[in-house]
């Protein structure tokens, strides 16, 4: 399978990159928006702030290139902020429009008893047995002071309890997937979830 | 519930890691900064962190190839630090797949930095290292790798750190690292409940009791081995075994 990575400067494109070519698929960066059509599953990871990463994509030519991919049914990957940006809006830094793909809002952890940042190995809690088979009481690996508040529950396939807060840790709306934590930093189990996700596309 | 983290801190000399004592010399070789990564990542530590010792003193910052190098061939998150002292050196240890960077002498000094990197990356990805020694019962912050002390409150300074976007801190007990007498606790207990982002243990832990009485005693979130693990018989799995066995939430991996 050829994977494209969204590179626009916004974190980890490489640690992406290999985990996938680890896999033996076919990953590559992409730094242009009209070269989409050439990968079978697109993914967009990155850390940072929601209207920086927003308006690099837009600077880029990537927002419209990636609502043209993802409406024409081409799989997408959102890593992190990656998938952050699937919701409606962002809260960080005043309020900036997302792509809407997923209802909901992302704003700040709340500091309950627990720190934020929510930061390291936590593990998830989920009933999708394809995405998740073999690592779905996994802990994989987390790093963001936001978080992604879904408005559909069904929109969302595992969930990561932090304190008293339950957060989403993965969700997926037809061909839009999305994960809270890094995969591609979890160890065996982060390529276990890739791999799964590979083969439920193959 | 989120497990307690085990960092293996890679001191960086030139393209070879090396550990010292109280962040002195003598510095005897420990290895080559890739196979000791590959190694740690297989037995399952939680992140690695490399600093390069010499990056201030010689005005630049960290070697960024090495880092990469690490990046390509591990599935871990990986920090890096050593002469950060600007938005461009960070952007250079992003670019080349640091997952974190961690300033120390140039956010101490300047704590407006931290509220710029923050901005710019994200304070999850920003770490403060703070080094302090003891006297007495007196504790004080230090800077450019333990020689400058600085006449500051340790607690308000970190508070002050955390308000300027600090995503978390290693505070590291000059005194007491490469010596594995263990950790300075009363430091890390006057701490508990005070400091809002993850606090990261530095400096002594030299047994498997060690750990396990600084994560009882305190609310660190996470500890750094060195000598520990790089000139001892001790290894993550085993360290883990014990952890879990004393009710300390640790990763199973």
């Amino acid at each position: 399978m050829k994977i494209g990575v969204i590179n626009i400067s916004i974190g980890n494109v490489g640690s992406v990159v290999e985990a996938f070519n680890y896999l033996r698929h076919d990953a590559a960066p992409v730094s242009d928006p009209g070269k989409l059509d050439k990968f079978d599953l697109l993914v967009l990871a990155g850390v940072g702030n929601f209207s920086t990463a927003m308006g690099k994509l837009k600077e880029f030519g990537f927002a419209d290139a990636l609502k043209k991919q993802v409406a024409a049914g081409k799989p997408l990957l959102g890593i992190c902020l990656g998938m952050q940006l699937f919701a409606d809006q962002g809260l960080e830094d005043g309020t900036t429009e997302g792509f809407g793909w997923i209802p909901g809002s992302v704003e700040k952890i709340k500091e309950s008893t627990e720190k934020v940042p929510h930061m390291g190995w936590n593990n998830v809690t989920t009933s999708d047995k394809v995405l998740f088979a073999g690592v779905d009481e996994s802990a994989f690996y987390f790093m963001h002071s936001y978080h992604f508040d879904v408005a559909n529950s069904d929109d969302v396939i595992a969930t990561v309890n932090y304190g008293d807060s339950r957060l989403i840790a993965a969700v997926r709306k037809d061909n839009v997937y999305g994960v809270q934590f890094h995969p591609e930093k979890s160890q065996g189990d982060g390529l276990r979830f890739l791999k799964n996700l590979l083969e439920s596309l193959a | 519930m989120i497990a307690k983290r085990i960092i293996p801190l890679f001191l960086l000399k030139g393209k070879r890691l090396v550990k010292g004592t109280q962040f002195n010399g003598p510095f005897v070789d420990v290895g080559d900064p890739l196979s000791q990564a590959m190694i740690y990542d297989a037995q399952g530590a939680e992140e690695i962190a490399v600093v390069d010792i010499e990056a201030t003193s010689q005005n630049r910052c960290i070697n960024t190839d090495v880092i990469n190098t690490m990046i390509r061939k591990c599935r871990l998150p990986i920090s890096a630090g050593g002469g950060i002292s600007t938005l461009e050196h960070a952007n250079s240890c992003f670019a080349a797949g640091a997952d974190k960077i961690i300033v120390n002498t140039s956010a101490v000094t300047n704590p407006s930095f931290v509220k710029e990197l923050g901005k710019e990356f994200g304070a999850q990805s920003v770490v403060v290292s703070v080094d302090f020694k003891r006297e007495g019962d007196k504790v004080f912050p230090v800077t450019h790798s333990g020689t400058k002390p600085v006449d500051r409150d340790l607690e308000e300074l970190l508070l002050e750190l955390v308000e300027a976007g600090a995503g978390e801190i290693i505070l590291t007990s000059v005194d007491r690292e490469g010596t594995l007498s263990g950790a300075d606790l009363d430091v890390y207990k006057s701490l508990t409940g005070k400091i809002s982002v993850p606090l990261i243990a530095s400096g002594g832990l030299g047994s498997y009791d060690d750990m396990v009485e600084l994560f009882k005693s305190s609310d660190c979130s996470a500890c750094a081995l060195g000598k520990m693990l790089v000139l001892r018989d001790y290894d993550i799995v085993r360290i883990k075994a014990y952890l879990t066995g004393r009710k300390i939430p640790v990763r199973d991996a």
